[in-house]
């Protein structure tokens, strides 16, 4: 008797979970799915923004134009996006090396010198920043000057800008995963005779892949999805990320281009997503480290 | 091969600005070959002493030197040492291949044929031929100490070094491996240090022991010295399982007196005490056990507790008007019948006796040994 009515309160409770996750389900996906179907109609006010279009009102023209206008910032933002992260994420495993396992004087210090890094609002460096890479080092000009385009020039002024906006929070990962590392083996490699640099080769650095897929997701998913940093610093043209056209994207003085803009973003989303997955795993195993 | 010398060594750490004495002024000279066990209870110092002669700490006094030559300032990879740690610390994205084959890439310039030729011959010598391909996380705690020790003789380097590396192993493994270990160094005939703080690993393995205690060297002996003619109090208890009995007695004319003990002592004996506030000390197995106080050197006592371990029984003895809980251990044989709550009597003969000075607790006396007295030859 006492067993069915346990049994009868389980499958409640599983029930009102199930029914709660849902709910979230629901919750999270209707503005993507809004989205989505935003940029499949031909008219995005004809029905309802979460109910998808009538079957003669599907259109994919959305898509093409927003896939057109955005393809050379989707490019832009690779070759900002790519090095940048890998960069960071790399300078950042290195300096928690140097902070964590080696033993030096005046760590400490240098180490809340990073962290305070992380808490440097953009807007705070904003203006230094731009005024940095136009007046003091305009990269693009001397690129200029020996044959490489401008934009190009530009771009690596964002990429050493986003590299070193980076760093603190990566080597801030890197430095509790390295804190977790047997000292032992650490001693263990010094008196097999490797060096500093090649400890950190062969035994740091292959350890570090699952830290490696969370800074890199990470990393990537801001350098991508940044605006400030690319409107200021690069600008609207030919370099410029693709977040900069797809702000721009839809803007006309007679309508609001619903379909195009929600096309445009998910052409835009799609290169962090598939980092997602590709990293996925080893990512959920360095955040569980 | 080599000598290794520890010419007063120091060890200070500097702990917000107070300095805490790690290790203070240990010499001790190692022969070329030697199997030096370095024993202490835990925070006296002895792996600190380890880590400076593997070059992880800093030499903050003294010299030490492997085959003659100064090593405080060379590197770890200079010192031509191999270190066998507590947790292994087997590199853990390697297979036992690569784990050992690290240390040779590393500091030496063989070619990879003969590092391969060299990793076989050692995971030969170890047992271990059929893990070459496995990672740590494969392998067992004793098959990962193999990998740990195979690490080491790979490098066939001048000194091993080893920090407690048989303390994770469980008792039986332990013993084998004890064994095991020893027939190894043999074999190799290499200079090892082997830090403990069990004293029967010291016992069984070292040629010599040294005894650590709060940064200081008590004694550095071969075990049956240590055993038989400890330098003081500290060594007194430290060797020997179960330990050492002692009690509080003064010196007062022909007699030693002292909490339900009143003994006579000999003149020879006598002459060897220099103060009058000591502590007798006899080793559990000298005790012997009567029916009733005949001679000089009786006392009667109350069977506390008997703890049988079958070959031996360890017999808790309470002595008359002593405070309940204050026992001193008789070792005996096995098959010897006493019942918990009995009063007998306890022999203490005069020649198994140790006495030392209460205040310093150096040994004034201790029972005459001589290991190469006929009468322990076979």
């Amino acid at each position: 008797m006492t067993d069915t009515l346990g049994s009868t309160g389980r499958d409640w409770r599983r029930i009102g979970l199930y029914v709660v996750l849902a709910a979230l389900v629901v919750f999270y996906m209707m503005p993507l799915w809004t989205g989505l179907m935003t940029s499949i109609k031909a008219n995005a006010l004809s029905t309802a923004p979460f109910l998808p279009p009538a079957p003669n009102g599907f259109t994919a023209v959305h898509w093409t134009r927003a896939a057109n206008a955005l393809a050379g910032g989707l490019v832009n933002s690779l070759i900002l996006a790519v090095p940048a992260t890998i960069l960071s994420a790399l300078l950042g495993s290195m300096a928690a090396y140097g902070l964590t396992t080696l033993d030096w004087r005046y760590q400490v210090p240098i180490l809340m010198l990073f962290i305070a890094g992380i808490f440097i609002p953009y807007q705070a460096v904003l203006i230094p920043v731009s005024k940095f890479w136009a007046v003091y080092l305009p990269l693009g000009e001397y690129g200029a000057a020996v044959g490489i385009p401008k934009w190009l020039g530009d771009l690596g002024g964002l990429i050493v800008t986003h590299v070193a906006y980076g760093i603190p929070i990566c080597t801030l990962l890197f430095r509790t995963y390295y804190k977790d590392f047997n000292d032992e083996m650490i001693e263990a490699a010094r008196i097999d005779g490797a060096s500093v640099h090649g400890i950190y080769r062969r035994i740091i650095l292959p350890l570090s892949v699952p830290m490696f897929a969370v800074t890199l997701i990470y990393q990537f998913t801001q350098i991508w999805n940044d605006l400030l940093f690319a409107l200021v610093i690069v600008g609207p043209g030919q370099g410029a990320p693709v977040t900069v056209p797809l702000a721009q994207l839809g803007a006309s003085l007679s309508e609001v281009g619903f379909g195009i803009r929600m096309a445009g973003a998910f052409v835009a989303a799609l290169p962090t997503i598939i980092v997602y997955v590709l990293f996925g795993e080893q990512f959920a195993e360095g955040v569980s480290t | 091969m080599a000598r290794l010398e520890l010419d007063s060594l120091t060890k200070h750490f500097d702990d917000d600005g107070d300095t805490i004495v790690a290790v203070d002024d240990a010499s001790i000279d190692i022969e070329d070959g030697e199997f030096l066990v370095l024993v202490g209870p835990s925070g006296c110092g002895k792996s600190t002493t380890l880590r400076m002669i593997a070059g992880l700490e800093t030499i903050t006094q003294g010299e030490l030197r492997i085959g003659g030559q100064r090593v405080n300032e060379a590197k770890p990879r200079d010192r031509d040492i191999a270190m066998v740690f507590q947790s292994y610390a087997l590199y853990p994205h390697m297979t036992v291949r690569e784990n050992m084959s690290f240390g040779l890439e590393e500091s030496t310039d063989l070619s990879d044929s003969e590092i391969s030729e060299r990793v076989e011959s050692a995971t030969d010598t170890m047992g271990i031929s059929s893990l070459l391909d496995r990672k740590p996380s494969e392998l067992s705690g004793g098959q990962q100490q193999r990998v740990a020790l195979g690490r080491a003789i790979v490098r066939e380097p001048e000194v091993f070094l080893m920090d407690e590396p048989l303390s994770n192993l469980d008792a039986k493994l332990r013993a084998q491996m004890r064994t095991e270990l020893q027939r190894l160094q043999e074999e190799l005939d290499t200079t090892t240090v082997y830090v403990t703080h069990d004293q029967t690993e010291a016992m069984t393995m070292g040629d010599r022991i040294a005894i650590l205690n709060d940064g200081e060297l008590q004694q550095v002996a071969t075990p049956l010295e240590a055993y038989h003619t400890p330098a003081n109090e500290f060594v007194a208890g430290f060797i020997g399982e179960p330990s050492m009995n002692f009690f509080d007695v003064d010196l007062d004319g022909e007699r030693v007196a002292g909490d339900g003990l009143d003994l006579p002592l000999s003149e020879s004996v006598r002459g060897e005490l220099t103060t009058d506030a000591l502590v007798l000390g006899i080793r559990p197995e000298d005790v012997e056990l009567k029916k009733t106080v005949e001679g000089d050197h009786d006392v009667s006592v109350t069977v506390d507790v008997v703890e049988p371990m079958g070959d031996e029984n360890n017999v808790y003895l309470s002595l008359p008007d002593t405070p309940e809980g204050e026992t001193f251990i008789a070792n005996v044989d096995g098959r010897t019948r006493v019942e918990e709550g009995e009063d007998i009597a306890a022999h203490l003969p005069e020649d198994a006796m140790h006495f030392f000075d209460r205040q310093t607790g150096e040994a004034l006396r201790n029972r005459e040994f001589d290991p190469d007295e006929d009468e322990f030859s076979l």
